[in-house]
């Protein structure tokens, strides 16, 4: 499976969830499978994916949202690997990571990562998350379905296919259009009915 | 008049822009800041129900500067040379997506500092992050410790305000507390 059907597949799943996205190829091609209220495009900011989803677990502390999902690259969780201690240490209840590893930098000429030596799940598994692995679509779902309702933070390594999908655009949108959007429906989804930055 | 030492006025200070969630990366000269800021939250040890370590300063931008995005307003607890580390996450993160957020952040590298090399990244600081568009205002001994309590709760209210990171770096010099 290449990563625009992992996103189709993760895409059908979340309607309901607040979806935090890594940035290039993995957001354009989600958004070009649907764009939709609940996905947080990180359109820059390699790397902050995990960070920001933990922020926003720690938010949905105490409310009816199952998980906060952040959708991370090997490459990307590679930048920025404090996450995984970070999720383990503060255990948000409804912090739910989802890796999809091709082993690649896919927006960066599929120069590979460490991934092809180097764990990530291991990792998270050592920092004290679940752990869950898939391959397929059919392992995809089992795995998915156990760890939406596991408490604690999970993580579920998707092995991907190295590849981008052909002919989908840029996402050439002002970042602040994505927070009034994101945050009007989080905020809604939250019980609160608010629309307010602070 | 205030009866707190400067490092409980910036920890009052923070409480009172009525922020949700605290992080916080670790130095000597605001280890008395965290140390309060747990307190009055109920907890011991570094550690409370809304005030937690972080592991780093880029990683505190994304988990603290992501709460505006749920109705909520976090503030960041650190050292000014951490900002050498955080400035892609505070520009492309924060300012861009234009998330209000709270920074106290203790000063190095100048009077009192006995580090050879801090300065090299701490003095620049100021500068570097006003260039970036961010707001910075600057405490030290010349004002009381309430100038500094009602200076960072306003701080705060200007974040909000404004929609994006306000920074407020304190010098501990000549202060009751410690530079380094």
């Amino acid at each position: 499976m290449r990563r625009y059907q992992a996103l189709q597949l993760i895409n059908e799943l979340t309607a309901d969830l607040p979806l935090v996205v890594t940035c290039a190829a993995t957001s354009r091609e989600l958004a070009a499978v649907e764009t939709r209220d609940n996905h947080f495009y990180v359109l820059d900011s390699m790397g902050l994916v995990g960070s920001i989803a933990t922020g926003l677990a720690i938010a949905a502390k105490g409310s009816d949202v199952q998980k906060v999902i952040g959708l991370e690259g090997d490459g990307s969780l590679f930048m920025n690997p404090n996450v995984l201690p970070t999720g383990g240490f503060l255990s948000p209840n409804r912090l739910f990571l989802i890796l999809l590893d091709n082993q690649v930098y896919g927006s960066t000429a599929d120069i590979p990562t460490y991934a092809d030596r180097v764990d990530l799940g291991a990792i998270a598994e050592a920092s004290g998350w679940t752990v869950g692995r898939a391959d397929d679509e059919a392992s995809f779902r089992s795995e998915y379905a156990r760890l939406l309702n596991t408490a604690g933070p999970t993580f579920l390594h998707m092995r991907i296919e190295p590849g981008n999908a052909t002919d989908v655009p840029k996402l050439l949108v002002d970042p602040v259009t994505i927070t009034n959007r994101f945050q009007a429906w989080f905020t809604h989804r939250l019980g609160q009915g608010t629309e307010v930055n602070a | 008049m205030s009866s707190l030492t400067y490092a409980q006025a910036a920890a009052q200070g923070i409480w009172n822009s009525q922020v949700d969630e605290i992080g916080y990366i670790p130095s000597v000269t605001v280890a008395p800041v965290i140390d309060h800021l747990v307190e009055l939250d109920g907890g011991n040890n570094g550690r409370s129900s809304h005030v937690n370590p972080l592991s780093r300063e880029e990683e505190a931008v994304g988990v603290i500067g992501a709460l505006p995005l749920a109705g909520k307003f976090g503030a960041v607890v650190m050292q000014d040379n951490g900002f050498g580390n955080n400035i892609t996450a505070l520009t492309t993160f924060s300012i861009s997506y234009h998330l209000p957020m709270l920074i106290f952040a203790n000063t190095r590298g100048s009077l009192g500092e006995y580090n050879s090399m801090i300065h090299s990244v701490s003095q620049p600081a100021p500068d570097l992050l006003r260039r970036l568009g961010l707001p910075v205002i600057e405490l030290d001994r010349r004002s009381s410790a309430q100038d500094w309590e009602d200076t960072v709760s306003e701080a705060g209210n200007h974040a909000k305000m404004t929609y994006r990171p306000v920074i407020v770096l304190g010098s501990f010099w000549n202060t009751d507390g410690k530079v380094a």
